[in-house]
C-alpha cells in the first residue's frame, strides 16, 4: 500500500513538473536572483594547495549591467576596485594608481586566484536568452526537491555550450549548477547553500565554485550581508569613482 | 759547470736568445690555447648556468617537477632561512635568488589609460645588494641598448624589441600585471631604466628584468623565491664538487619531506646537460694533447736548429781538444737551461694572457659582422685557467727542446777532427 | 720557375727530419682547421636541414597576423585556404597547419599549449603524422619528446584538452598520445600537441582554415605575398641559426689561429736558420746570375713548399680521420630546447670543397708570408761576402 502511495506521488510530481514550463521556472528563479539593485558584503575563500586565503569585498549593483566592487581585506587587496559596465571591466589598483581595462585573454584569468574567471563574472545576459531549457527530471539534494534543468545554448557566442541547473522546486533558487564543454565534458561545478529569505525573496548566500579540471578544493563565496533596493548614487558606476 | 754554461748563455745572445724566444713563444701559445679551449668549451655550460640553471639550484620538489612552467605558487617560502642554512653549509658557494614570472606589461598614456600592452616573461634577480654578481653574470651592462641599469627600487629593464613594440623609452612608467603566488592579479609600477638585448628572438620579443625585491613585492612573494641558484668558487661548474654538494645537501634537507621541501639540483641534471659536461672533459684532454704534440714537434725542431746553428762553434771546441762527450753533455745541459727558462717565461706569459682573457675576455663582436651582442649571446670569449696550465708547458718546453738537442748533438760524434779545419776554413 | 720548385723541393727533402717535423705540425693545422670548421658547417647544415624537415620545408606562408612569439595573436591569425594553394596542397607539396590555443591539465595543473592541426597523410614534414590516422576512442595526438618529458606523458596516455572555438565557447575532449617523436627542432615540440587538422578545424569551428602553410619547393620565383598570406622564405626562417654560427666561428677562429701560429713559428725559425747557414749557397746563386729577387723567391718557395708537403701529409692521415669523424660525429647532448632552435645531439662535420680549398689557400698564404719575411734579408746581402760564407 505504501508503495502505491509513493509511486502515485511520484507520478503527480512528474505531472506537475511537466506542467511547469522550464522557461517559467527560470523566470521565477530570475525573480529571486536578480533585482533592481543590491548592495552586499561577501567573503571569498580560496582553497589553494598551500592553505587558503579569504578576501572580503563590498559590491554595489544595478540590474545586471552595472556593478562595482571594492575589496576590503586582506591589506594587499584593500582598495582594489572593479567596475563593470555592460561588457566592459576595469580594475583599479591603488598601489599603482592605475585603472586597467581587463579585456581579451585577460578576462580568462582567474579572479583573485579563485576558480572563477573574470569572464565567468562578466556574462550578464539572461540565461533564457542564451539557452533553451528543458526539465530533465527531478532529484533530491540535501532534503530539498529539485528540478534538473538542462540548458543547451541557442546562440553561438556563449562560453559554456551546456549547463545543468538543479532548482529548488519550492523556493525557486538554484542549488547546484554544472557547466559543460561542447563535447559534454564537465568543466565547472558550483553548489549553493545557506538559502535565506530577504525582503520576500529566497537567496543563496554561499556558493562553492570548482574548476573540475584543476586540482584543489575550489572557492567558497559567502554573502555576509545583502540589501536589496537601496539607493545607490549613480557616480559609483563611473571610472572616476574607481580612483576615489 | 752550470754556472759557466749559464754565463755563456747569457753573454752569447745568439746561442740563447733565439731558442729561448722560440721556446717561450711556443709554451705561451700552448698554455694560452689550453686556457682558451677550456674557456670556450665550458662557455656553453656557463652560459646556461648563468642564465638559468646555476651550478646547483635549490627549489621545492613540486617546483622542480614543473620547472618549465616557472610555477611560483610552488615557490620556496621562508627563503631567507633556507639561504642562511645554505650559506652556512656551503660558505664557498655564491647563492643567488631568482624569481621567474610571466605577466603583461601595460603602458599608460597621459590619462593613465592603456596605450599599449604586451605579454612578458620576467626574471627577478638581485641587482642592488652589495656584492651581488647577478648583473655581471647576465652581462647586463654590455647588453644594454638604451638607458641605464636599474639603480634603485622600482626600475625595470625591458628587452629592446619589446620596448619598441610597446613604444616606451627609458624613464617611462609601465605597469606589470602579473599573478601573485596565491593567483590574484597583481599590479606594480615600474620606471623603465633601460633596454637590453638578449640575442635570442624569443627572449627579445618580451622579456623584463627587475630587482627581486620589487618582484617579491609585486607578486606578493614576501620572503619567497622561485629558485636559489648557487655558483661554485672560481666561477666554473665542477662535477666532482657538485657531487659533494649534492651529498651534503641530502644531509642538510634530511627530515624535510613533502611536496614543498627543498631539493638540490645540479647543473648536469638540468636541461639535459650531462653529455655535454662529459664532453667538455674529454675534449679538453684531446685538444691539449694535440697542442702538446704540435708544440713538441716544433720545439724538437728548434732543438735541431739550435744544434745546427752552433755547428761551427762546436767544430772549434772539438778542434781545440774538448772531449766530444763533454761538448755533448754541455749542449744538453744548456738546452735544459734554455728549456726551463723558456718554459717559465712562456708559462708566465701564457698564464698572464689567459688571466687577461679570463678576467676581461675578448670582444669578438668586432669579428662577427652585424652579430648581435646580448645576454644570451655574449660578445666576450673568455679563457679559463686550470691547474694543469701551470705545468703543462714543461713537457714540450723542456723535454722536446732537450730531445731535439740530443738528436742533433749525435752529429758531434760523427765529426772527424781531421776534417774540422777544412770545414772551418770556409 | 719550374727549376725553382724542383730546387726548393730537393732542398726541403734534403733537410730530413727538420722538414718533416715542420710539415707534420703544419699538417695538424690543416686537419684541425678543416675538422673544426667542418663541425660548424655540419652544424649549420644540420640545423637548417632539421628545420626544413620538421617545420619549414622550403619556406612558409604565414597568416599576416601570425606571430609565433605571441600566442594571443592566434585568435586572429587564421583564414580559409586560398584557392591558389589548393593544387599544391592536393599534390602533397604544401601542408596547411592550423594553430589554436588550448589548455591541458597534467597532474591537475593548468598548462597552456598550442594545438596544431596537420593532415595525417602529409609526407612533407618528418612529423610522424601517420600516427594521427588511427582510431583510439579519442582524438589521436602526437607530441615531442621534450613536451612528453616536461609533462610526464607517455604513449597511450589519455588526457583532457580544453580549448575555445571561434565563438569563444569552451570545449574539451580527450586526446590520446599515439606517438612521441624525438626531434631537434624545439619549435615543433615544446608546449604543443599535434592532432589531425580536420579535427581541429571542426573543434575550433574554423572549417578549411589554416594559420601557416609549409611548402616543399624552395623555388621562390613564382612566390610572393598573396592576400592575407605573408611569404616567409627559407633564408628568413633560418637567419637565427646563421647568426649563431657566425658567432661560434669567430670564437673558433682564435683557436686554430693559435695552432697555425705554432706551426708558422717553426717554419719561421727554420727559414731564419736556413738563410743564416746557407749564405754560400746564396752567394753562388747570385754569382750564377740570379737576381736577388729571384733568390728571395727561391727561399720563399722553399718555405711555402712546407705547406704543400703538409697538405699531402695531412691528406694521408687526415682523410681517413676526417672521414671517420664525419661518420661518427661529435655528440653534444645539449637539449635544443635551451636554444630555441635546432641543435642536433650529435653533430656531423661536413667538409665542403670551398672549405678545403679555402683552408689550403689560407695555410699556403700564411706559410709564404712567414717564409718571405726572413728571406728579405737576402736582398741586403753583399754577394761576394755571401759567396765566401762570411756571416753578415
Amino acid at each position: 500500500m505504501k508503495r502505491i502511495v509513493y509511486s502515485l506521488l511520484a507520478i503527480i510530481s512528474f505531472l506537475d513538473l511537466n506542467a511547469q514550463n522550464a522557461d517559467e521556472i527560470l523566470k521565477k528563479v530570475d525573480q529571486n536572483m536578480s533585482s533592481e539593485n543590491r548592495v552586499f558584503e561577501s567573503t571569498m575563500t580560496i582553497n589553494g594547495k598551500r592553505g587558503s586565503r579569504t578576501i572580503t569585498s563590498k559590491s554595489y549593483s544595478i540590474g545586471d549591467k552595472k556593478a562595482f566592487t571594492e575589496y576590503l581585506s586582506p591589506a594587499r587587496e584593500q582598495g582594489t576596485k572593479m567596475l563593470k559596465l555592460e561588457n566592459q571591466l576595469w580594475i583599479y589598483s591603488p598601489s599603482t594608481d592605475r585603472t586597467i581595462q581587463i579585456s581579451g585573454h585577460m578576462l580568462r584569468q582567474s579572479v583573485m586566484g579563485s576558480d572563477l574567471s573574470y569572464e565567468d563574472m562578466m556574462d550578464d545576459r539572461k540565461l533564457t536568452d542564451l539557452y533553451s531549457a528543458t526539465v530533465n527530471g527531478s532529484e533530491n539534494i540535501d532534503g530539498r526537491n529539485t528540478w534538473v534543468l538542462e540548458l543547451n545554448a541557442k546562440v553561438t557566442d556563449v562560453a559554456y555550450a551546456k549547463r545543468k541547473i538543479w532548482i529548488d522546486n519550492e523556493r525557486y533558487v538554484p542549488l547546484r549548477e554544472e557547466l559543460f564543454a561542447k563535447s559534454g565534458q564537465l568543466l565547472k561545478q558550483s553548489a549553493m547553500g545557506n538559502i535565506i529569505k530577504i525582503d520576500g525573496r529566497w537567496f543563496p548566500t554561499s556558493i562553492v565554485y570548482k574548476d573540475m579540471l584543476k586540482q584543489g578544493d575550489g572557492t567558497e563565496f559567502k554573502i555576509t550581508s545583502i540589501k536589496f533596493n537601496q539607493v545607490i548614487p549613480e557616480y559609483i558606476f563611473t571610472k572616476a569613482a574607481l580612483k576615489k | 759547470m752550470i754556472r759557466f754554461l749559464l754565463k755563456g748563455l747569457i753573454r752569447d745572445k745568439s746561442r740563447s736568445l733565439l731558442p729561448l724566444i722560440v721556446v717561450a713563444i711556443g709554451v705561451t701559445l700552448v698554455v694560452f690555447a689550453r686556457g682558451y679551449i677550456n674557456g670556450i668549451m665550458v662557455d656553453m655550460i656557463e652560459q646556461t648556468a648563468r642564465f638559468n640553471t646555476g651550478h646547483v639550484k635549490v627549489t621545492t620538489k613540486a617546483y622542480a617537477d614543473n620547472i618549465n612552467q616557472a610555477p611560483n605558487d610552488l615557490a620556496i617560502l621562508d627563503a631567507s632561512n633556507l639561504i642562511l642554512k645554505l650559506e652556512d653549509t656551503f660558505p664557498d658557494i655564491d647563492w643567488a635568488c631568482r624569481i621567474k614570472f610571466g605577466g603583461l606589461i601595460d603602458v599608460p598614456d597621459e590619462q593613465g589609460e592603456t596605450k599599449s600592452q604586451g605579454p612578458a616573461m620576467g626574471i627577478g634577480l638581485d641587482l642592488f645588494s652589495t656584492g651581488s654578481k647577478e648583473a655581471l653574470r647576465l652581462n647586463l651592462a654590455k647588453s644594454l641598448v638604451r638607458g641605464n641599469l636599474p639603480t634603485k627600487e622600482g626600475e625595470i629593464l625591458l628587452s629592446e624589441d619589446f620596448s619598441q613594440k610597446l613604444g616606451v623609452n627609458s624613464g617611462d612608467m609601465v605597469t606589470l600585471i602579473g599573478s601573485t603566488m596565491g593567483g590574484s592579479m597583481a599590479f606594480y609600477n615600474f620606471s623603465v631604466a633601460g633596454t637590453v638585448r638578449f640575442g635570442n628572438t624569443g627572449l627579445d620579443r618580451g622579456t623584463v628584468i627587475a630587482d627581486i625585491r620589487d618582484i617579491q613585492l609585486a607578486l606578493d612573494m614576501t620572503d619567497a623565491v622561485g629558485e636559489i641558484i648557487g655558483f661554485f668558487p672560481g666561477g666554473y661548474y665542477n662535477d666532482e664538487l657538485a657531487e659533494i654538494v649534492m651529498a651534503k645537501s641530502e644531509k642538510l634537507f634530511v627530515g624535510e619531506t613533502g611536496e614543498y621541501s627543498p631539493v638540490m639540483l645540479r647543473l648536469r641534471d638540468q636541461e639535459g646537460l650531462s653529455l655535454y659536461v662529459d664532453l667538455t672533459k674529454s675534449m679538453g684532454t684531446i685538444i691539449t694533447f694535440i697542442f702538446m704534440l704540435a708544440m713538441s714537434l716544433v720545439l724538437w725542431n728548434a732543438g735541431l736548429l739550435g744544434g745546427l746553428r752552433r755547428y761551427g762553434e762546436i767544430g772549434v771546441r772539438i778542434a781545440i781538444g774538448e772531449e766530444k762527450g763533454h761538448v755533448y753533455r754541455s749542449m744538453v745541459l744548456e738546452s735544459v737551461m734554455v728549456g726551463v727558462a723558456g718554459t717559465i717565461i712562456g708559462t708566465s706569459t701564457g698564464l698572464f694572457l689567459s688571466w687577461l682573457m679570463q678576467t676581461y675576455g675578448l670582444d669578438i663582436s668586432e669579428f662577427t659582422k652585424n652579430a648581435t651582442t646580448g645576454i644570451m649571446m655574449p660578445n666576450l670569449v673568455r679563457s679559463r685557467i686550470t691547474p694543469p696550465d701551470f705545468y703543462i708547458g714543461f713537457i714540450p718546453g723542456v723535454v722536446s727542446t732537450v730531445i731535439g738537442t740530443m738528436l742533433s748533438g749525435i752529429g758531434i760524434y760523427k765529426r772527424k777532427t781531421a776534417q774540422l779545419f777544412k770545414e772551418l776554413e770556409a | 720557375m719550374k727549376l725553382a720548385f724542383k730546387l726548393a723541393f730537393k732542398n726541403l727533402i734534403g733537410a730530413g727530419l727538420r722538414t718533416w717535423l715542420n710539415v707534420i705540425v703544419l699538417s695538424f693545422s690543416f686537419v684541425i682547421i678543416i675538422a673544426a670548421k667542418g663541425i660548424l658547417v655540419g652544424w649549420d647544415r644540420q640545423a637548417k636541414n632539421d628545420m626544413a624537415d620538421w617545420e619549414i620545408g622550403g619556406g612558409q606562408y604565414w597568416h599576416r597576423n601570425y606571430d609565433p612569439y605571441d600566442a594571443f595573436s592566434l585568435s586572429d591569425a587564421h583564414a580559409p585556404v586560398p584557392p591558389e594553394f589548393k593544387e599544391e596542397i592536393a599534390n602533397g607539396n604544401m601542408v596547411p597547419v592550423l594553430i589554436t590555443q588550448g589548455t591541458i591539465y597534467p597532474g591537475g595543473r593548468m598548462q597552456p599549449v598550442l594545438i596544431k592541426g596537420i593532415h595525417p597523410k602529409q609526407n612533407l614534414l618528418k612529423l610522424p603524422t601517420q600516427n594521427l590516422d588511427t582510431t583510439v576512442g579519442a582524438i589521436p595526438a602526437i607530441i615531442g619528446a621534450n613536451m612528453a618529458r616536461a609533462n610526464k606523458l607517455q604513449t597511450g596516455d589519455y588526457l583532457t584538452i580544453r580549448w575555445r572555438d571561434a565563438n569563444g565557447t569552451f570545449d574539451a575532449a580527450e586526446i590520446c598520445i599515439t606517438q612521441i617523436f624525438t626531434t631537434n627542432v624545439p619549435t615543433v615540440d615544446l608546449a604543443q600537441v599535434w592532432i589531425p587538422i580536420e579535427n581541429l578545424q571542426s573543434m575550433a569551428m574554423l572549417p578549411n582554415e589554416a594559420t601557416v602553410f609549409t611548402f616543399r619547393d624552395g623555388n621562390l620565383i613564382r612566390r610572393g605575398d598573396t592576400g592575407e598570406w605573408k611569404l616567409m622564405t627559407f633564408e628568413t626562417l633560418v637567419s637565427e641559426v646563421e647568426e649563431m654560427i657566425k658567432t661560434k666561428s669567430a670564437g673558433q677562429a682564435i683557436f686554430y689561429s693559435i695552432l697555425l701560429i705554432l706551426a708558422l713559428l717553426a717554419i719561421f725559425d727554420t727559414q731564419v736558420l736556413s738563410i743564416f747557414r746557407r749564405q754560400k749557397e746564396i752567394g753562388t746563386y747570385v754569382a750564377l746570375g740570379y737576381t736577388r729577387g729571384q733568390v728571395v723567391g727561391l727561399f720563399t718557395i722553399e718555405g711555402a713548399m712546407n705547406a704543400i708537403l703538409a697538405a699531402v701529409v695531412g691528406a694521408i692521415y687526415g682523410i681517413p680521420f676526417l672521414m671517420w669523424f664525419a661518420k661518427k660525429g661529435i655528440s653534444l647532448g645539449v637539449s635544443s630546447a635551451e636554444y630555441g632552435f635546432a641543435i642536433a645531439e650529435t653533430m656531423y662535420p661536413v667538409y665542403s670543397g670551398s672549405l678545403i680549398v679555402g683552408t689550403t689557400i689560407l695555410v699556403l698564404m700564411a706559410t709564404t708570408i712567414v717564409s718571405y719575411w726572413p728571406s728579405r734579408k737576402i736582398a741586403k746581402m753583399n754577394p761576394t761576402e755571401a759567396l765566401r760564407g762570411k756571416i753578415q
